[in-house]
C-alpha cells in the first residue's frame, strides 16, 4: 500500500537479524569458553587450597608424632635420672629388695607406659668380680654374671624390675653385645642419658627390635666432669629396656594417628607400622611422605612419616569437586540456554516465514479478486450501458419521427422511458465509480479549497438564487477525491433543497492533526434516525421521481474518504439544515 | 480555401446497428448527401477498402470494440498497407480508457470521439466531420 516499499526493507532487516540470532556465534562460544575457564580456574584454586591445607596438616601431624616420641623418651629419661638420684641418695649399696621397693612405689607400668623395665647395671672391674658376686648372692643365691669375657670389665644387669618379664636379663653382662656395650660406654663418657642402637632384648620372646636407655651414676665424692674423671669414677648406669613395639603404643598407638611411622637407626628398622598385623590404616600410596632425622640421646633416628588411610579420609575434600561439578553444570546450562534461545529464534523465524507466506497468499488472492471485481464492474457497466444508450436513441427517434402521430399519453410514456434510461445510466456510472475507489491512490497536491469548491458549484445545475460561501484555504490533500466528494455533497445540497433560495457554507478548521471540513446547507435536513440509511448504497431519502439520484453519492463519498483514513459524518436536527463533516488526516509533504 | 474535387465518402466501421443508424440520421438532419458505406467490423472494412468499394476521397469513422478485427487491429493493418496508410481515421467509441486513446493516436488518427459524451445523436460529430472535409485537404492516392 502506501509505504510498502519501505516496510519491506524494514522487514528484511528484521528477518536478517532473526536469522543471525538463530545461530550460535563466536560470542556465544567465547562466553562458554570463558565460563569454562573460570570453572576450571575456580576448581584449580580450590584444589590448591585444599592441598595446601592438607600438606600443612601432614606437617603438623608428623611434627606432633615426633614430638610425642620425644616426650615419651624424655619421660623415660626422667625415670632413669630418678633411679640415678635414688642410687646417689642411698646411704650404702642398693640391695635388690630396695630396688624392688623403689620400682614398686614408682609403679613403672602405669607411670611409664611402654617401658619394659627399670634396672641398674653396675660396672664391675674384672678383679672385683668375685666380691661382687658374693655380695649379690647374699640375697640371691642364684645370681651369676654371664657371659664372661676374661680380662674385661663387666657390666652386669644387677637389678631389674618387674622381675616377671625381665628374668632372663638378670646378671646379663651387657658388654657381650656391641650396641649395648657401646651405649654404656658412651653414657659413662658423656655423663648423659644415652640410647643404644637397635637390639633385640633377651627377654623379648618375639625377638622384635628394641633398645636400652642408660643414665650413668658415679662414685660418690669423685668428680665426673670430663671423660677421664668420668671413666675413673663410673659406678654404673641406670637402665631401661624397651621393646619398640610396646613403646609405640598408648597415645602413640597407630589408631590414634593419621600418619604411619617407620623408625630406623643406621638402616636397622626399629619400628614399622607395616609389621603391625592390625594395621588396617596403612595407605599403600600415601599422599605425603617425609623423611626426618632426629637425634635422640646419642643416636640418630630416621623417621619415615607416611600419611595413612585415616589421613586420606580426613583430608578428602569434595569441595573442589563440588565447585567443578557446579561450574560444569552452570556451563552446560548456559550452553543449553544458548541453544534454546537460538532454537526459539529459529522457531520464531519459521513462524514468521509461515505467516508471511500465508499473508502473501492471502494478499495475492485479495489482489486478484480485486482485479476481478474491477474488471467485472467495468465490463458490467460498459456492457450494460451500451444497449441502454441504444434504447435511449431509439426512443428519441420515435419521439422525433412520430411527433404528429402520437397521442399525448404515448408522448408522456416515451418521456418516462427517456428519464428511466437516464437514471439507469447514472446508476451505472456511479456504480462504476464506487467500484473504482481504491484502485488508484491520488497523491496529495496543493490547492485552494475555495477555488475548487466554486468551480464545482458553477458546473452544477443550480438555481441562480443558490449561493456558496467558502473561505480561501490552501490545503495539501489528494485533489481528485476531494473534488468527487465535494461534487456529491454540493449536488445533494442543491437537489434536496425545498426552498427557492438556498445557502451552502463550507467551513475549514484544523483540529488535532486533522483537516475538519464541514459542508452546511439550509435545506430540509435529515432526520437523525435516517443518518445510517442515508450512507447506504442505492439509498435515497426522497423518491427518485421527486429527486433524481442514484443514492450512491454519500456512500461513495464515505468510501472515498475512508480509503484515505478519514471519516464522514452527518449532523442534522431533521428540521432545518444539514451539515456533512469531513475529517481528513493531515499529510505532510514527503 | 480549397475543396475536395469530389464528394467525400464516409466509411462507417461500426458493429452496432443503432449507433450506425444514429450517424445516418445525423447526416440526414444536417442535409448531407455524402455516401455512407457501412462495414460491420474491422475485417469487413478492410475487405471493402482493398476491394476498391470505397471511392476516395474518404473518411473512416471507426469503432474500437468490434468482433473479428477490432478498431486498433484494423488501424495496425491499414497503417501497414501502403495503399491505405494515408487514410484519415476518426475513432468513435464508448471507451474512455487512456490506454485506448493513446494507442489510437499512436496510429495517427485524426480525432477521438466518445459516444456517450456527445450530445444529441451524434450531430456534433457529423458537424465536425463536415467542417473537416470542407477545409482540410486530403492526399491524393
Amino acid at each position: 500500500m502506501k509505504n510498502s516499499a519501505i516496510e519491506v526493507t524494514h522487514a528484511d532487516i528484521k528477518r536478517q537479524k532473526l536469522i543471525a540470532a538463530s545461530r550460535l556465534h563466536d560470542i556465544h562460544w567465547l562466553i562458554l569458553m570463558l565460563s569454562t575457564l573460570l570453572t576450571i580456574g575456580a576448581w584449580y584454586i580450590a584444589s590448591a587450597q585444599v592441598n595446601k591445607r592438607v600438606a600443612e596438616r601432614f606437617e603438623r601431624e608428623s611434627f606432633l608424632v615426633i614430638e610425642l616420641v620425644k616426650e615419651r623418651m624424655q619421660l623415660y629419661e626422667h625415670a632413669l635420672w630418678g633411679a640415678v638420684a635414688h642410687v646417689d641418695a642411698s646411704e650404702g649399696d642398693i640391695t635388690d629388695q630396695q630396688w624392688k621397693n623403689y620400682s614398686n612405689s614408682l609403679r613403672i607400668e602405669q607411670t611409664y607406659p611402654g617401658i619394659n623395665g627399670l634396672g641398674l647395671i653396675y660396672n664391675v672391674k674384672f678383679d672385683q668380680h668375685d666380691s661382687f658376686l658374693l655380695q649379690q648372692q647374699k640375697s640371691r643365691p642364684n645370681f651369676s654374671i654371664h657371659p664372661l669375657y676374661p680380662d674385661q670389665e663387666l657390666w652386669p644387669i644387677t637389678f631389674t624390675e618387674p622381675l616377671l618379664t625381665n628374668k632372663q636379663a638378670v646378671g646379663l653382662n651387657v658388654a657381650f653385645e656391641k650396641n649395648r656395650y657401646l651405649g654404656v660406654k658412651k653414657a659413662r663418657d658423656t655423663g648423659l642419658a644415652q640410647l643404644t642402637g637397635p637390639i633385640t632384648l633377651v627377654q623379648d620372646t618375639k625377638q622384635t627390635p628394641g633398645f636400652l636407655f642408660y643414665a650413668p651414676f658415679y662414685n660418690k665424692g669423685l668428680p665426673h666432669n670430663s671423660i677421664d674423671t668420668r671413666q675413673a669414677s663410673i659406678k654404673g648406669v641406670a637402665y631401661a629396656p624397651f621393646i619398640m613395639s610396646q613403646l609405640i603404643s598408648g597415645t602413640l598407638a597407630a589408631k590414634q594417628r593419621h600418619v604411619s611411622l617407620d623408625i630406623s637407626d643406621e638402616g636397622k628398622s626399629l619400628y614399622n607400622d607395616i609389621n603391625n598385623v592390625d594395621s588396617i590404616e596403612i595407605d599403600a600410596n600415601p599422599l605425603f611422605i617425609k623423611h626426618i632425622y632426629v637425634n635422640f640421646y646419642g643416636r640418630e633416628w630416621k623417621f619415615i612419616v607416611r600419611s595413612n588411610l585415616f589421613f586420606r579420609e580426613a583430608s578428602g575434600s569434595n569441595q573442589p569437586y563440588f565447585i567443578l561439578a557446579g561450574g560444569v553444570i552452570i556451563d552446560l546450562l548456559i550452553l543449553a540456554l544458548f541453544i534454546v534461545l537460538s532454537r526459539a529464534n529459529k522457531q520464531a523465524l519459521i513462524y514468521a516465514d509461515d505467516i508471511t507466506q500465508e499473508l502473501k497468499i492471502g494478499t495475492q488472492r485479495l489482489l486478484s479478486s480485486n482485479q476481478d471485481l474491477e474488471q467485472f464492474a467495468y465490463v458490467a457497466s460498459h456492457d450494460l450501458k451500451s444497449p441502454l444508450n441504444a434504447i435511449k436513441k431509439l426512443a428519441s427517434w420515435i419521439t422525433e419521427d412520430c411527433e404528429s402521430l402520437l397521442p399525448e399519453s404515448s408522448k408522456k410514456h416515451l418521456a418516462l422511458l427517456q428519464s428511466r434510461t437516464n437514471r439507469m445510466n447514472r446508476l451505472l456510472d456511479d456504480l462504476l465509480d464506487y467500484s473504482r475507489i481504491g484502485q488508484h491512490e491520488y497523491k496529495p497536491q496543493e490547492f485552494d479549497l475555495a477555488i475548487i469548491a466554486n468551480d464545482i458549484f458553477s458546473l452544477l445545475d443550480h438555481p441562480t438564487n443558490f449561493n456558496l460561501s467558502v473561505e480561501k484555504q490552501t490545503l495539501l490533500l489528494p485533489r481528485t477525491p476531494i473534488e468527487i466528494i465535494l461534487r456529491n455533497l454540493l449536488s445533494n445540497a442543491v437537489k434536496h433543497h425545498d426552498k427557492p433560495t438556498g445557502h451552502i457554507t463550507i467551513l475549514y478548521k484544523k483540529i488535532n492533526k486533522m483537516h475538519h471540513i464541514s459542508v452546511q446547507d439550509d435545506g430540509p435536513g435529515i432526520p437523525p434516525e435516517l443518518f445510517d440509511k442515508a450512507l447506504e448504497m442505492f439509498q435515497t431519502l426522497r423518491p427518485r421521481d421527486k429527486v433524481e439520484g442514484s443514492g450512491m453519492g454519500l456512500s461513495l463519498s464515505k468510501k472515498t474518504i475512508k480509503y484515505y483514513d478519514g471519516s464522514l459524518t452527518i449532523d442534522s436536527d431533521g428540521v432545518r439544515g444539514t451539515t456533512i463533516v469531513l475529517l481528513w488526516p493531515i499529510t505532510t509533504k514527503i | 480555401m480549397t475543396k475536395q474535387q469530389k464528394e467525400v465518402t464516409l466509411l462507417l466501421i461500426e458493429d452496432d446497428d443503432v449507433d450506425a443508424m444514429s450517424i445516418t440520421r445525423a447526416f440526414k438532419k444536417l442535409c448531407l448527401g455524402n455516401t455512407i458505406i457501412r462495414a460491420t467490423d474491422g475485417l469487413h472494412g478492410l475487405e471493402l477498402l482493398r476491394s476498391g468499394a470505397v471511392p476516395s476521397p474518404y473518411i473512416i469513422l471507426l469503432d474500437l470494440q468490434m468482433p473479428r478485427l477490432n478498431g486498433l487491429e484494423f488501424l495496425e493493418k491499414i497503417r501497414q498497407d501502403p495503399q491505405l496508410d494515408k487514410s484519415i481515421v476518426f475513432v468513435l467509441t464508448t471507451s474512455k480508457s487512456d490506454k485506448d486513446i493513446t494507442a489510437s493516436y499512436q496510429k495517427n488518427i485524426a480525432g477521438y470521439f466518445i459516444k456517450d459524451q456527445v450530445g444529441d445523436g451524434f450531430l456534433d460529430i457529423v458537424k465536425v466531420l463536415k467542417g473537416y472535409w470542407k477545409i482540410v485537404l486530403f492526399s491524393e492516392s
